[in-house]
């Protein structure tokens, strides 16, 4: 959903003397977003502690402590213990590993996909068009949660879990960006290079690499970011349904499931609060940083 | 128009086979079937448990398994839950008026807010209230529902009192009374709120770009250059043009809504549909599992369906076929 608003589209700076390249544009227009930029660097600070979470932390996120159940926060467990006495703040860094993995696994996969399936239907067209973009309505057309929570019920403990996730979730969720990726390269391969590298000889495959996708990543990047925020989103909210990462491994989804006992909701804020707020804060960042990107790479806008 | 939507109906139903062959396929994959569900295999006679999977079917072939349960399906049969022991029908229809209203109030809490939030935001833009709608906005697409859930019973229910948190009714009420309806609207109400909530985030900044985009055209100009008055540019001129492009997400909210309300029911612990298909999946109840699949992908299509013809109603432009 478009929420920039809209800004004036006349281009009041006078032409630059030596042109730089749209990367060289973009990246100094993204450098000035200051809410774009705060927003990177939160995440990469998330990130980083999350990865470093073994250096970080030295409690035990496995072992179950009864004489140290549902402690409030203190100087010795900085955001309390959950109700099996795990440290929270040492779950909420271990959590953060997990979410972000599988976040960033998904982005990964689903863009591959999207990207795979929407250049060759772009490109090619005719009948090869026409199928995989069947294909791609009928995906589309599965109700995305009700499909991951069955496949989940059914492969789970079959094969390692966390991998069951991250591949039910991306085979459900490439549609949309095949869609994007399509229209983008049937657009751009009307262009007379697009003809002339034809011309020469050059094979479908090197003409879709070298050639269209450079020219439409902006989209995918900008269309990878909004997939990142909401591939975390999809994880916490199936972790916390029961469904999603196993519940020995710790995620920001699966240390807010104990927020629906009443008791924990209501009296024992430390144990959910921290994930909620975590996750959210991390969700906008993500879409001020994707808003930030669009920004950057529109020609049309100044700023 | 007709034509088009004529073909894409009938395009429904290769989709709506494809569909059934793969939800019956999952149901075949999942462990154990709906008869191992039923009984406790420590106490019966293994012999019996034979004979009863034969006398049922579950050893013929799975196409002929296949087409007997499609069959029965066309034919309004979706045969008998096995954790109620009653039809998946009567189980379905006791809780669907509680999806329904939950669904129905979360759609007209979207719209009034979003339509007073949006209109303001658009006539007064880049103001100090715009901003703090806009900031609200940004919030509600961000946080995702279940958090959103979250933190709205802790506020709302249990902070302020204000709410019940959970279930769709008070003990001991008499149907059909007032109190009765308002009991129900006092529950839905919470769980509505964060149903819409990203759709409200959604409308509000959709109809607010669009009131300013408007409100810089020709014939509010023209309007402005006859003196016509500025609320009635605004709430006659303007609105009128903003107001039908908003229709095209009623499909989309169709299918938002779908998903949505198997996470907020579950927070809410809302007697409804959803809460019925994570309760299925988790007590391996396969005829309602499969029937509440079957339905909440044929809502899927319908949702997909409605939002394509209206974007053709809306905007002529587009061309349809």
């Amino acid at each position: 959903m478009e929420i920039v608003t809209q800004k004036d589209t006349n281009i009041s700076a006078a032409p630059p003397k030596k042109s730089s390249s749209q990367w060289a544009i973009a990246r100094k227009k993204f450098l000035k977003n200051k809410l774009a930029l705060t927003s990177l660097i939160f995440l990469l600070f998330v990130a980083i502690i999350s990865f470093l979470a073994p250096y970080i932390t030295t409690a035990d996120i496995t072992r179950i402590n009864i004489g140290e159940m549902s402690l409030e926060p203190s100087s010795k467990h900085w955001l309390g213990t959950d109700k099996a006495g795990r440290d929270v703040f040492t779950r909420l860094l271990y959590g953060g590993r997990i979410s972000l993995l599988i976040g960033m696994s998904c982005t990964l996969f689903v863009i591959f996909l999207g990207t795979l399936i929407g250049s060759v239907a772009g490109y090619f067209g005719g009948t090869v068009d026409s199928l995989l973009m069947r294909f791609t309505d009928f995906i589309l057309n599965f109700p995305f949660l009700v499909f991951v929570i069955v496949l989940n019920a059914i492969l789970f403990g079959k094969v390692n879990g966390l991998w069951v996730l991250i591949g039910v979730i991306s085979l459900l969720s490439w549609g949309g960006i095949a869609r994007i990726v399509r229209s983008k390269i049937l657009a751009e391969k009307e262009n007379e290079y697009i003809i002339a590298a034809i011309s020469i000889g050059c094979s479908p495959a090197k003409i879709i690499v070298k050639h269209l996708l450079p020219n439409v990543l902006s989209t995918i990047i900008v269309q990878a970011t909004i997939t990142f925020a909401s591939m975390i989103v999809i994880e916490s909210a199936l972790s916390f349904l029961g469904f999603g990462v196993p519940q020995e491994i710790p995620s920001w989804g699966n240390m807010l499931d104990s927020a629906i006992e009443p008791d924990v909701l209501q009296f024992k804020l430390w144990i959910w609060m921290p994930p909620a707020i975590l996750i959210t804060i991390t969700i906008l960042s993500i879409n001020f940083i994707g808003e930030g990107l669009k920004d950057a790479f529109n020609p049309k806008s100044r700023r | 128009m007709l034509k088009y939507a004529f073909r894409r109906i009938l395009g429904m139903i290769p989709m709506l086979f494809l569909i059934s062959i793969v939800v019956f396929t999952l149901a075949k994959l999942m462990p154990g079937d709906s008869f191992s569900g039923e009984i406790d295999p420590t106490k019966t006679n293994p012999q019996y448990i034979a004979e009863m999977r034969e006398k049922l079917g579950y050893n013929d072939p799975l196409p002929q398994q296949y087409f007997r349960w499609i069959g029965n399906f066309v034919e309004g049969d979706f045969g008998k839950s096995a954790r109620y022991k009653i039809k998946v029908s009567d189980v379905i229809s006791e809780k669907l008026p509680n999806t329904l209203l939950l669904g129905f109030s979360s759609l007209l809490i979207t719209y009034i807010l979003a339509f007073f939030m949006g209109l303001y935001s658009g006539r007064k833009p880049y103001t100090v209230a715009d901003n703090l709608i806009g900031g609200l906005n940004y919030l509600g697409l961000s946080i995702p529902s279940f958090i959103a859930g979250v933190f709205a019973i802790f506020l709302f229910s249990f902070t302020l009192g204000w709410f019940p948190s959970n279930g769709s009714i008070d003990i001991g009420m008499t149907e059909g009374t007032l109190e009765y309806w308002l009991s129900r609207l006092h529950h839905v109400f919470l769980p509505a709120v964060v149903l819409g909530l990203l759709s409200t985030a959604s409308y509000t900044q959709f109809l607010r770009n669009d009131i300013i985009e408007n409100s810089r055209k020709d014939f509010v100009r023209t309007a402005r250059a006859k003196g016509t008055a500025e609320k009635k540019i605004y709430n006659v001129h303007i609105l009128r043009n903003s107001i039908i492009p908003l229709i095209t997400f009623l499909g989309f909210d169709l299918v938002a809504i779908i998903s949505g309300a198997i996470i907020t029911e579950t927070i809410f612990t809302y007697p409804g549909l959803g809460q019925l298909f994570l309760q299925s999946v988790g007590t391996r109840d396969y005829p309602v599992l499969m029937t509440l699949t079957m339905l909440f992908s044929f809502l899927t299509l319908i949702g997909n369906l409605v939002a394509d013809i209206l974007y053709g109603v809306v905007d002529p432009r587009i061309r349809l076929d």
